[in-house]
């Protein structure tokens, strides 16, 4: 099963990500700011991570450039209210496969996330 | 301060609302203030800054929340449900916020988003801008969602 973090600095947002998430992929961790994404992402190492980008610290934008500079194979898919059109494309140019923007449906979410294997199983 | 951010944050609400949580919204009132200091018990401040900068305040009764929190996650239990009132309210605030910010912020230009700061009682050690606000009150059947909006454009990309 392909493991997760899920980085958002709402927990009632993490909680519904993880149920979302769950019955189809492995949440190994949760973070509330862009340090401690970094900092988990590191030790677990999972498949893919979700993004929030209006974070306290570190935001989702400055941990994004920060994990593609030291994991450039980082699976990450944005999930985010802030949805403008100049962050979504700089996002996605930043190396982000994906931009979910709240309020999401729980579909939604799950095809960005098989969008990331999907793509990885087609190259091979 | 431009009438039109009224509407832009009417609709962003109403989308959220209804998209999120299965509340329908209806105007009841918009007034013209001079600082967006909120007149509900729970409030939700969220700082705006870039080609648009200030701050909207949003505020309604604890009761509210509550329901907002138990729509978001209805399988937790009472005394867990409290516990995230603070994350769903805030949570709901940035949604509109960020909604409403992609209408403002059109093609090019970029509008950063404090994340929200929730407080709740009605003495509040907040410094709320001194700066034109509109505050509208809209009307659902699980109360009054109050949003406060103290913005100013600037000029260029920002």
């Amino acid at each position: 099963m392909k493991t997760g973090l899920v980085v958002d600095d709402a927990a009632i947002m993490r909680m519904r990500l993880r149920e979302i998430l769950e019955p189809k992929y492995k949440v190994v961790g949760e973070a509330g700011d862009g340090d401690e994404a970094l900092r988990l992402f590191k030790k677990l190492e999972p498949d893919f991570i979700t993004l929030d980008i209006s974070m306290p610290g570190t935001n989702g934008m400055q941990a994004l450039e920060q994990l593609r500079a030291d994991h450039p194979g980082a699976r990450v898919v944005i999930v985010s209210a802030v949805g403008q059109k100049r962050l979504v494309i700089e996002a996605l140019q930043m190396g982000a496969a994906d931009f979910v923007i709240k309020p999401f449906e729980a579909d939604r979410v799950l095809e960005a996330i098989e969008r990331l294997f999907c793509v990885e199983g087609a190259a091979k | 301060m431009k009438a039109e951010y009224a509407n832009v944050f009417i609709r962003s609400a109403v989308h959220v609302f209804q998209k999120e949580l299965g509340i329908r919204l209806t105007r009841e009132s918009v007034n013209r203030k001079n600082s967006p200091i909120p007149s509900l018990p729970v409030s939700i401040v969220l700082g705006i800054t870039g080609s648009v900068r200030g701050q909207v305040v949003y505020s309604m009764d604890r009761s509210f929340g509550e329901d907002i929190a138990h729509v978001m996650v209805p399988n937790k239990l009472p005394s867990e449900l409290k516990k995230l009132v603070n994350s769903a309210v805030g949570e709901i605030a940035n949604m509109v916020t960020g909604q409403a910010s992609i209408e403002l912020a059109g093609q090019d230009r970029v509008i950063h988003l404090t994340p929200p700061a929730v407080f709740t009682g009605t003495d509040l050690a907040v410094d709320f801008l001194e700066v034109p606000t509109i505050c509208l009150r809209l009307l659902s059947e699980m109360g009054v969602l109050e949003i406060n909006i103290g913005l100013e454009e600037l000029g260029g990309n920002g």
